[in-house]
């Protein structure tokens, strides 16, 4: 398990430098001007080339090795640089570095995450273990409903639906504010409808597969309660491929809430992001892509060990 | 009850993560700006949304009147200028003070322009300051010797590149002393001189990029890069604690694309004239999340209404309009303004379903137009038929501006025949430009050569060559895309010529715009200051937003007189006869419409806001009522 771990952990920053190269490779050649500002007035050209200069913007290498050397935290063991890692300057916003940016915001985007991941196992599991329990009942076909609901409709319709109904018509949150647990329950469910309706069919999927297996049959006959049964018998293991599906799952809800974050406005990360590639803000994109990878590598890991604990029988590579 | 342990954990994570966030406290004036602010230091600022915030933190020494656009002292109380219309001598009041207490000094102005005109600082306004005199020659001399700087450096260890760093910088400040007309009498006078005589100067110094900054705050900030040679500015400083200012303002909270808070500046000398307390700005990224912060009372004011939203709210406005029509008029000819009226009406004459009064429209000091590429040859070589002011006249005859405003915009800008504005700069008479007229555009066009011979529909010219087809480079944004499609039309119908329409990703378009790599491209300008040469600058030879590389001597001979010429009037004659030669007889771009911009308050509850079509909002002076 250990020797796993460490093996496991030394390949994070060989990933991460293969996923800086070709990031790096794509966001250079993106077309246009990152100093630029379209709609407005454009400075003297003398002014224009000190701008460029200034972030080595003129020389693809020297920005690949000094962003590399500032952001690996290598300029820091030298003790060129006082931050550990030093993601580099927003180039659109000039006041702000991109740690600051990514510090500010990518909380907001893991707590807006973890909720909507709870809302989503409460959702789908409740919704799950109905399904399997009655098959073919009005219930399950309720529940079926619902997760194809979740799953075929764009969030973006399902969040202006709720922020008209619950912001507008019933006054029970304001539109645009942050900061209250109040706020966090419109786009998080908005956020966890299509992860609900999956865990959903997961869950359905592998009780009525355990329900009918001989160790439950042993259960009933030992005289041992339905409820006990489902919850305690059944579940546990229905819930392994679950567990499985969690890890992107966890990963994806904190990281691609980009429509979710614009309708509610919830500052996180996600909204930074596609601004930055639309603005061709080379250090913002580099720096969130970075964060990103750096998550979903240790997720993967994390579910993995996760795995492995709750089912020991399982052998990790 | 392993299998339950992870969502335990995850629900004891997000309880205590959510209890870790508050959120602000309401404040007297809520608004959404037109998007986030990039950069709270003055100097290197340059978009509207930075300088309505400059406005509210830091104060110039002069100011502008938000109904008249007179210029009002600022921290200066008095000035003088010296005959030849050269020395400006500012008199410092002696109560302003910067937010901690200290006074605010005229070393404090010099610095601040200093820095601007230090390449190092790369300020985006950096050229205003080369109507100082002596300004241009030191931003290119220091230029110059920081390209120096990487040969010489070479060969040194990094604290002997610092060295070296730091003898230039000790050079080049010696230097700007000597040459650079910027000097602080003493603690409260200010004297400047300028290059030539620029009548607009007193506008120049109320705009942002002038205000001063507090030097003792910024200088931490400051530091020689070793591998350039160059004062690098890092901006942890234009944050809150750290910001020190001078304005009716200082920033208590900024949080990036989030939040923007400002409490009253308790150092400000002239704080009677500030309304409100606080003021919060919000940052909201989705056009439809903005109308619905208004219309659920979570904003006060919104200062940029989304695209889908214009054209309907318009109408139900001039249904409203309509409806109180001659109890409107009979109230501005009691000498109300726009929106004293309208409180008034609010009062009287609530909005019915189906109308509203909360949307408003105010003329801008901007205008929407087509580039025509002047230039010989396209940059691929190609024949250029828009290099001939007849043609680029005939295209701009056959447009029938009031059918897009009407029906395509659907917003009812006012038609634009001119670059310019008109009455949007007081003593200048500008021309009247060239409106539709297709027969005259067909005329025009034969008399260039180009008519249809054979009867297809289609001109050619005396060989049989068909006019080349128009290609016609915008934004890939919904608004640019129709009115590009209703011009492509018009041309094609009135004057038999073959269109193309190429969309481009805003950048891409930006990019291909500054290299002149088109043909006809949708362009936009909004002025700086309340001076003609904002406008006409861009037709001049060599000009960084000479998109349409138009070269013209004699247009070029004009501006270069009116920039030499003492008297004020004399001078504003010569910019009327470069604006005239431009816009009815050499139209290097064919205006549409003059721009508009859009606000939702409602006009009961928010007082003093103003209608100027330069649009600088103070946010000290707006209040909400309830």
């Amino acid at each position: 398990m250990t020797a796993m771990l460490v093996r496991r952990l030394l390949q994070v920053p060989l990933i991460l430098l293969v996923i800086y190269t070709v990031t790096f490779t794509l966001a250079w050649w993106l077309p246009g001007n990152p100093l630029d500002k379209p709609e407005g007035r454009r400075p003297d050209p003398a002014v224009q080339d000190a701008m460029k200069a200034q972030y080595n913007l003129d020389d693809p290498l020297k920005f690949y090795v000094s962003y590399l050397d500032q952001a690996s935290g290598v300029a820091w063991l030298r003790g060129d640089s006082r931050k550990v890692f030093n993601l580099g300057p927003c180039l659109q916003y000039e006041d702000w570095s991109v740690n600051e940016l990514i510090g500010g915001a990518l909380p907001v985007s893991i707590v807006l995450g973890m909720v909507a991941l709870v809302f989503a196992l409460a959702i789908g599991l409740v919704s799950g273990i109905i399904g399997a329990v009655r098959p073919g009942s009005w219930m399950d076909v309720a529940t079926l409903l619902v997760a194809l609901v979740g799953i075929s409709l764009p969030s973006f319709v399902i969040g202006t639906a709720l922020l008209i109904v619950f912001a507008v018509w019933f006054e029970f949150v304001h539109v645009a504010h942050w900061g209250s647990p109040r706020d966090l329950i419109l786009p998080a469910l908005t956020l966890s409808l299509p992860f609900a309706a999956y865990i959903a069919r997961l869950t359905r999927l592998g009780m009525i597969d355990v329900l009918q297996s001989d160790f439950i049959r042993t259960a009933r006959a030992k005289g041992v309660s339905e409820t006990r049964i489902v919850l305690r018998h059944a579940l546990k293991v229905a819930f392994l491929p679950v567990l499985s599906y969690l890890g992107p799952a966890a990963a994806y809800v904190m990281t691609g809430s980009f429509v979710v974050e614009k309708v509610f406005n919830v500052p996180g990360l996600g909204q930074h992001f596609v601004n930055s590639v639309l603005n061709k803000d080379l250090f913002v994109i580099m720096g969130i892509v970075l964060t990103y990878s750096t998550m979903l590598v240790l997720f993967n890991l994390a579910v993995d060990v996760m795995y492995r604990w709750v089912d020991p029988r399982i052998q990790l590579a | 009850m392993r299998s339950v342990a992870p969502i335990l954990m995850l629900i004891a994570l997000v309880v205590g993560a959510v209890l870790l966030d508050r959120p602000q406290p309401v404040a007297d004036l809520t608004f959404i700006n037109r998007g986030e602010v990039h950069s709270l230091d003055p100097q290197r600022m340059s978009w509207l949304q930075d300088f309505r915030i400059a406005d509210a933190i830091y104060e110039g020494l002069v100011d502008y009147d938000n109904d008249t656009f007179e210029i009002v002292p600022g921290v200066a109380q008095t000035w003088e200028v010296s005959p030849d219309g050269l020395t400006y001598t500012f008199h410092l009041r002696d109560t302003a003070k910067w937010s901690n207490g200290d006074p605010v000094t005229a070393e404090d102005f010099a610095y601040s322009w200093r820095r601007a005109l230090f390449p190092d600082t790369v300020a985006g306004y950096a050229d205003l300051f080369f109507k100082i005199k002596g300004g241009r020659a030191f931003f290119d001399w220091r230029t110059a010797q920081l390209e120096t700087f990487t040969a010489q450096a070479a060969p040194l260890s990094g604290p002997e590149r610092l060295k070296l760093a730091q003898a230039m910088l000790d050079e080049a400040l010696a230097r700007y002393e000597q040459t650079v007309g910027i000097k602080a009498l003493d603690a409260h006078t200010l004297a400047v001189t300028l290059e030539v005589p620029t009548p607009y100067m007193l506008d120049l110094l109320a705009f942002g990029p002038f205000k001063p900054v507090h030097r003792p705050t910024v200088e931490p900030y400051v530091k020689l890069d070793a591998a350039t040679g160059a004062l690098r500015q890092h901006h942890g400083w234009t944050k809150p604690p750290h910001l020190v200012s001078n304005g009716p303002y200082i920033l208590a909270v900024w949080r990036y694309m989030r939040d923007l808070r400002m409490e009253r500046n308790p150092y400000y000398w002239n704080a009677r004239a500030v309304k409100s307390d606080s003021v919060l700005c919000i940052a909201v990224e989705d056009a439809n999340t903005a109308v619905l912060a208004y219309e659920t009372g979570t904003i006060d004011w919104l200062s940029d209404v989304g695209v889908d939203y214009r054209a309907d709210m318009l109408a139900q406005k001039q249904k409203y309009m309509d409806r109180n029509a001659a109890r409107y008029d009979e109230l501005r000819a009691q000498g109300l303004g726009y929106n004293e009226a309208m409180a008034v009406l609010a009062e009287e004459s609530p909005p019915q379903p189906g109308e509203r009064n909360d949307i408003h429209a105010f003329a801008a000091y901007g205008t929407y137009f087509y580039n025509f590429n002047c230039q010989p040859t396209l940059n691929s070589g190609a024949f250029n038929p828009f290099k001939d002011a007849r043609i680029r006249r005939a295209f701009a005859r056959a447009v029938d501006k009031s059918a897009i405003v009407e029906r395509v915009t659907r917003m009812n800008q006012p038609v634009a025949n001119v670059l310019i504005p008109p009455g949007s700069i007081a003593g200048f008479e500008g021309a009247k430009g060239i409106g539709y007229d297709p027969a005259k555009a067909r005329e025009e066009l034969a008399g260039a050569g180009w008519e249809d011979r054979n009867g297809d529909g289609f001109i050619e010219d005396a060989s049989g060559q068909l006019f080349p087809t128009v290609e016609i480079l915008f934004p890939s944004v919904a608004e640019h895309k129709s009115i590009a499609q209703a011009i492509a039309h018009m041309w094609e119908r009135q004057l038999g010529v073959k269109c193309r329409l190429r969309e481009e990703e805003t950048k891409v378009q930006a990019t291909h715009l500054q290299e002149h790599d088109f043909m006809v491209a949708r362009g936009n300008w909004y002025g700086d200051y309340g001076d003609p040469t904002t406008f006409l600058d861009l037709h001049r030879t060599g000009n960084s937003n000479n998109d349409r590389n138009y070269s013209n001597p004699a247009f070029d001979e004009l501006m270069d007189r009116a920039d030499r010429e003492l008297d004020p009037e004399k001078r504003m004659l010569l910019l009327e006869q470069a604006d005239a030669m431009t816009i009815n007889e050499e139209l290097p771009l064919l205006p549409l419409f003059h721009q508009v911009t859009l606000y939702m308050y409602d006009p009961a509850e928010l007082r003093n806001v103003s209608t100027h079509p330069r649009l600088t909002q103070f946010l000290w002076e707006m209040e909400v009522v309830k």
